[in-house]
């Protein structure tokens, strides 16, 4: 009796704290099941969408060979080739010359714009930022097809306004000095509405005694906008240099419905060489190359942009 | 300070009003360039779908039809599969949000909420990914849908789009912000995780859901590349893909083009008109997917 009061005791006191631990171990490794059973749908599709392709397509660029066919390992011969395939160059040189008319046009009209819109004269600020907005539903197929007629030499609404000027027939399209700009144009109507309604967010917050403090020791409009406002929008000026530089480096839908790369190659931008490479010319291996020599023009822009502006464009 | 300057304006208000007048109108002047230049586009293809062929090639170019006519409308929808083109556009781009909302709530919300081992790496693995460039991923994506025996097929359009590391972060952010004890209470009160996560969190994070729903419908239902690779019967291409293909397929029909471009806008216009706000805020969000 003695003993097993003894032993009950024992019982009592000894193993609880051991149940305890073994309970506190126990709702740990429940939490982390729920945790991952609500994680798991998601990261199948992760692993096999993302994970797994991205890998590939590191190791697809050091291959040769056909899209559903035995492959080759070349090394980085893929990579050696690419300066030597003419194209290469005109597909650079055409990628950058995009970025480089794009970005700063769209930039400096979407900040003119924004300026205009939230000039203290004007009333239904909402409206205006409706209208820029409507361009970006279309989607890129829809805006080249809307503007492939107005580009449309002769009877094209553009084409016959600026010849009625005395500019004479333009083929904005077909004319391999005009078609990459047209194409920029196109660009422009459809993305510039990003940006105006980024700059005028920002506008709107910055606080109004900055300008009134300035307009009081004499600055003029000119003077206010370019000394004040602009400096305080700088991160915002930036994020949106960034974001219009991204998705530029990676033109395709408006190129593949209106010039398919021509005339000359002088539309033919990387994502264009991708696509045809791999997909119609069956050079595998050279087009993963150039997505990897896309990868190593885009990573770095956004790691800069996530860095530090993502943190900077939060407390604006 | 501000009294005095209010009196002041209040005095000089009207003749402020007339000194400013012209600038008025020249502000005003521009604006309505401004509108010009982002809608024209719009209301001079949606005249051209009315247009009869022989007047498409008309100099000067007609702004509004003459004799306008349904036979642009009646030519894409019968001659062309288009109608069929809408109605896959309509399935892919709803199925993959609604399973893009799923997945990436419940990710969402486990990476806003929970602890568990391996959350730290596991959310920079998938911050990572926001930097890779689309074109670089469609070889192997391709590939990988063609190990699964999914070209050509409704899955092979719909699944690579499901779920992306910019939803779990919008959702997770979002979820954040939502207070702790509501899912602690319910959770006491006996329900279980799904229902928790079901009926207290979804609900709550409605605002995240619509700004997330709106980017990823818009996206997929203008997105053209991946349609592209991975389709090849024309009963399966969507509207942007059968947009793109009707320059080369048939011959180049502005009437049709024009009625094709319209039909294809409408839906996500008439959403906009609604839904302003999430699109508006979607719009900085949606940077994010690089």
């Amino acid at each position: 009796m003695d003993a097993t009061a003894r032993v009950e005791v024992a019982e009592a006191v000894r193993p609880s704290s051991r149940v305890a631990r073994r309970r506190v171990s126990r709702t740990a490794v429940r939490r982390n099941v729920v945790a991952y059973l609500f994680l798991l749908p998601f990261f199948v599709l992760f692993v096999t969408f993302t994970a797994i392709p991205f890998v590939s397509a590191l190791w697809l660029s050091l291959q040769k060979g056909l899209l559903a066919g035995p492959k080759t390992f070349v090394g980085f011969r893929n990579f050696a080739y690419l300066p030597h395939d003419t194209i290469t160059r005109t597909v650079l040189l055409n990628t950058v010359k995009y970025v480089a008319t794009i970005v700063p046009i769209a930039v400096f009209s979407a900040l003119g714009l924004a300026f205009l819109i939230t000039n203290r004269y004007v009333r239904g600020r909402d409206f205006f930022r409706a209208v820029v907005y409507f361009p970006i539903l279309a989607a890129p197929a829809a805006a080249a097809q809307i503007w492939s007629y107005i580009l449309a030499p002769r009877f094209g609404l553009l084409s016959y306004a600026l010849s009625a000027l005395g500019l004479g027939d333009i083929y904005f399209l077909s004319n391999p000095r005009l078609a990459l700009l047209s194409i920029a144009l196109i660009e422009w109507w459809r993305g510039i509405g990003f940006h105006v309604i980024l700059f005028i967010a920002s506008m709107i917050g910055i606080p109004q005694e900055l300008k009134e403090a300035a307009r009081i020791d004499g600055a003029n409009a000119w003077q206010v906008a370019t000394k004040v406002t602009i400096p305080l929008m700088r991160p915002v000026i930036l994020f949106s240099v960034v974001m219009g530089t991204i998705w530029a480096f990676q033109l395709f839908d408006t190129v593949f419905v209106l010039t398919n790369g021509g005339p000359m190659n002088s539309t033919a931008t990387i994502v264009w060489y991708i696509y045809n490479y791999a997909f119609r010319y069956s050079q595998l291996g050279l087009a993963a190359a150039m997505g990897v020599v896309l990868l190593c023009i885009i990573a770095p822009i956004s790691y800069v942009q996530m860095r530090v502006l993502g943190r900077e464009i939060e407390y604006a | 300070m501000p009294s005095a300057s209010v009196s002041l304006q209040r005095r000089s208000g009207r003749r402020q009003w007339l000194i400013s007048l012209p600038q008025i109108v020249f502000v005003y002047l521009l604006l309505a360039g401004l509108v010009v230049l982002m809608l024209g586009p719009y209301l001079f293809i949606f005249g051209t779908a009315f247009k009869e062929s022989y007047s498409l090639v008309k100099i000067p170019p007609e702004i509004i039809p003459k004799e306008p006519t349904l036979i642009n409308f009646r030519k894409i929808f019968t001659n062309m599969p288009f109608g069929r083109w809408f109605l896959n556009s309509t399935i892919v781009a709803t199925v993959s949000t609604v399973g893009t909302l799923l997945v990436c709530a419940m990710a969402g919300y486990t990476f806003a909420k929970k602890e568990f081992f391996g959350k730290r790496v596991l959310f920079a693995a998938l911050l990572a990914t926001l930097m890779i460039p689309g074109a670089l991923m469609l070889i192997p994506t391709f590939l990988v849908v063609n190990a699964l025996g999914l070209v050509d097929s409704y899955g092979g359009l719909i699944l690579p789009g499901i779920g992306g590391a910019m939803g779990v972060f919008l959702l997770r952010q979002f979820i954040e912000t939502l207070p702790s004890e509501l899912e602690q209470a319910a959770l006491i009160d006996g329900a279980s995780e799904l229902q928790v996560f079901w009926h207290v969190i979804l609900p709550l994070s409605k605002p995240g859901l619509t700004t997330l729903a709106i980017l990823h419908f818009t996206g997929s239902w203008n997105s053209l590349i991946w349609p592209l690779v991975v389709v090849n019967s024309k009963k399966l291409y969507t509207l942007p893909l059968g947009l793109a293909l009707m320059r080369t397929e048939y011959q180049v029909d502005y009437g049709a083009t024009s009625a094709a471009a319209i039909v294809s806008v409408v839906p996500l216009v008439i959403a906009f008109v609604f839904l302003q706000r999430y699109f508006i805020e979607g719009l900085t969000v949606g940077a994010l997917k690089g």
